[in-house]
C-alpha cells in the first residue's frame, strides 16, 4: 500500500552527487548518439563502455541488471526477432522458418535497432535509479520548467499507487456483498462495470479537494518560488554537460557528412 | 472595525437552486476563537470556503454582500493574494496531501516554497511548526504512510507553518482520537492567544465549551444563534432544531424537569455536570 512508483535507490556515489540536469543531459546524449552515429557498432559500444560502467560507478549495478534482465532484454529480444524475420531487406538468406526468411542484412538491422532500444531504456533506467524524481523536478522548475508541469509528473507518480489501492478497496467491498469476480470472463466484465463509476467520480471529487488544498498553500502564487533542498550545480557539472552536447553535435555532423 | 466583517452575504453554488448562505452578518475580532456548529447541509463548509476566498473565486456561483478580512475585500482581491492572509484546512486529510512531496518535512515546506520564503527561514519555520503540533517524529516519513489522524495533523501543520492571520478549519479533528483532539485544540487555543483569529467547524461540543470564545449555530444557511459557548450550547433552541448537543446538557435538561438540577444554567462538559449534580 505504501509503495510508491519510484525506482530511486538512495546510495552515496559520484553519480548521485551529480546535478540532475547533468544526468538528464547524459541520458539524452547517449540516446541521440546511439541513434545518429553513422558507425554500426556505436550503440553496442555505448552499452559496454558507458552504461554498464556508469551503473557500477553509481553503485546501482545489481538493481540495474535486475531491471535489464526482467524488462529490457525481453522487450528488446522480441523486437529483434520481429525485425529479423519481417524486415524485407537483403538477399543472403541464412535461416528459413516456413515462409519467413532471415537474411544477413535484416539480422544486422534488427541487432542494431534492438541495441538502440536497449540504450534508450537502460539509460533512462540508470537515470531513475540514481535520481530522486522530486530532485529532478525541482531542479528543472528552478531552471524555468512550469511548476504545474512538474506537479503533474510528481503527483501522478505518487497518486497512481493510491488509486490502485482505492480500486482494490472498492472491489473488496463489493465482493463482500456478493460481487462475482471468479466466474467466466464475460460475467466478470459485466460485474466490474458498476465499479468504474465510484472510482472515476470519486477520483474527480478528490481532484477538486486537492486543488483547493494546494491552492490554499499558495500554489498559484505569483511570487518567485524557492525550494527547500539546495541542489548543487558546480562548474564541473556544467563542463560535463558541454562536453556531452559537443559529442552529440559531432555525432550528428558525422552522420550528415557521411550520408 | 472588526477583523472579519461579513455584510449581508448571500451565496448560491452554480448548480443549486436555493442559496446555501442567506443574508449572513458576522463580525469577528482579531485573536478570537469562534466555533461553528450546525446540522448537515447548514452551510458550514460553504462559510469556511467563503472566509478562505474559495467562494466565489474557485467555486464561481452568485455572491452578494461584502466579505472583508484583515481590511481586504474578497471580491476585490485575487485568490493567491487572499491565501497569504487566510489559511484553510478541511476534513479529509488524504486529499490535502499535495502529492508532490515524498516526506512530511517537504510536505509542510510546500506552501513556503510556493510563496517564496528563503531556504533558511523555511527550515526553521517547518521545524517549529513540527514541534508545535508534536509531529517531529514523523518528519522523514512519507505522508501517504500515515494514519488518518496523523495526516490531519500534517494538513493542519502545513497551514499553520504559513502563519496566516485567519485560520479556517473545517472539522480538523474528525479522524483523531481523544488525546489527539485535546492536543490540537490546545495548539489552536494557543495560536488564538498569540493573536491568530480562528474559525472552526466542529461537532465535538464539549471541546468547544472548553476552548472556544464564541459559538455560531448555523442552520439552513442562516445564523440561528450566536454567543458564549455556555449559553448557545445549552439553549433549548439547539435541541429543538436537530443540533448535536452534549449528553450532559440533555441529561441535566431532563433532570431539571424532574427538579433534580437546581442550577440556573445547564452544563456542557462532564466537569460542569459533576459539579452541578454534587451540589444539591
Amino acid at each position: 500500500m505504501h509503495e510508491r512508483l519510484s525506482f530511486y535507490i538512495k546510495r552515496n556515489s559520484v553519480i548521485h552527487h551529480l546535478n540532475p540536469l547533468t544526468k538528464l543531459t547524459l541520458v539524452l546524449a547517449l540516446i541521440l548518439i546511439a541513434f545518429t552515429s553513422p558507425w554500426y557498432w556505436t550503440p553496442h559500444l555505448l552499452v559496454l563502455i558507458a552504461i554498464i560502467p556508469l551503473s557500477f560507478l553509481g553503485k546501482v549495478a545489481p538493481e540495474f541488471f535486475k531491471t535489464a534482465l526482467r524488462l529490457i532484454l525481453p522487450a528488446a529480444g522480441f523486437l529483434f526477432l520481429m525485425q529479423a524475420f519481417f524486415q524485407p531487406v537483403g538477399e543472403t538468406v541464412i535461416f528459413k522458418f516456413y515462409f519467413l526468411d532471415m537474411t544477413q542484412e535484416s539480422l544486422m538491422f534488427a541487432f542494431r535497432n534492438a541495441t538502440r532500444v536497449i540504450v534508450m531504456v537502460s539509460a533512462f533506467t540508470f537515470l531513475l535509479l540514481t535520481t530522486h524524481p522530486s530532485e529532478l523536478m525541482s531542479d528543472l522548475t528552478r531552471r524555468g520548467l512550469p511548476g504545474q508541469f512538474a506537479y503533474v509528473i510528481i503527483s501522478t507518480l505518487q497518486i497512481l499507487p493510491q488509486m490502485q489501492a482505492k480500486a482494490q478497496t472498492i472491489i473488496s467491498a463489493q465482493r463482500s456483498r456478493g460481487l462475482d469476480t471468479e466466474s467466466s470472463f464475460i460475467r466478470r466484465m459485466g460485474s466490474l462495470t458498476p465499479l468504474i463509476g465510484p472510482l472515476v467520480f470519486g477520483s474527480l471529487a478528490e481532484v477538486e479537494e486537492r486543488a483547493i488544498a494546494i491552492e490554499a498553500r499558495g500554489f498559484t502564487s505569483k511570487k518567485v518560488k524557492t525550494s527547500l533542498h539546495e541542489i548543487p550545480d558546480p562548474s564541473s557539472d556544467k563542463l560535463i554537460r558541454w562536453v556531452l552536447i559537443i559529442l552529440v553535435i559531432i555525432s550528428i555532423a558525422l552522420k550528415l557528412w557521411l550520408s | 472595525m472588526a477583523f472579519i466583517n461579513l455584510q449581508n452575504v448571500t451565496y448560491k453554488y452554480p448548480l443549486t437552486k436555493t442559496p446555501v448562505l442567506q443574508n449572513i452578518n458576522l463580525q469577528i475580532n482579531e485573536g478570537e476563537f469562534v466555533a461553528v456548529i450546525g446540522p448537515n447541509g447548514a452551510g458550514k463548509s460553504t462559510l469556511c470556503y467563503t472566509l478562505a476566498g474559495f467562494v466565489p473565486h474557485f467555486f464561481k456561483g452568485e455572491i452578494s454582500g461584502t466579505v472583508e478580512v484583515a481590511g481586504m475585500e474578497s471580491s476585490k482581491s485575487t485568490l493567491d493574494e487572499w491565501v497569504l492572509n487566510v489559511g484553510l484546512a478541511f476534513q479529509n486529510p488524504f486529499n490535502q496531501i499535495s502529492g508532490a512531496k515524498y516526506t512530511v518535512f517537504e510536505e509542510i515546506a510546500f506552501g513556503l516554497e510556493n510563496t517564496g520564503v528563503p531556504r533558511d527561514e523555511m527550515k526553521t519555520r517547518v521545524e517549529e511548526a513540527l514541534k508545535l503540533t508534536d509531529i517531529s517524529n514523523l518528519a522523514d516519513r512519507s505522508p501517504y504512510s500515515l494514519s488518518g489522524g496523523q495526516q490531519q495533523r500534517v494538513a493542519l501543520t502545513s497551514i499553520l507553518v504559513m502563519q496566516p492571520k485567519l485560520l479556517v478549519l473545517d472539522e480538523p479533528t474528525s479522524q483523531m482520537d481523544p488525546i489527539g483532539t485535546r492536543e490540537v485544540f490546545g495548539v489552536i487555543r494557543k495560536m488564538a492567544e498569540d493573536g491568530m483569529t480562528v474559525v472552526m467547524v466542529e461537532h465535538k461540543v464539549e471541546w468547544i465549551a472548553n476552548f472556544a470564545d464564541r459559538v455560531i449555530a448555523l442552520k439552513d444557511g442562516q445564523i440561528l444563534l450566536e454567543g458564549k459557548p455556555s449559553e448557545v450550547l445549552t439553549s433549548d433552541v439547539l435541541a429543538e432544531n436537530g443540533f448535536g448537543i452534549s449528553r450532559y446538557t440533555s441529561t441535566a435538561r431532563e433532570a431539571k424537569k424532574q427538579g433534580l438540577w437546581k442550577k440556573e444554567n445547564l452544563p456542557v462538559t462532564l466537569d460542569e455536570a459533576v459539579e452541578g449534580f454534587s451540589n444539591w
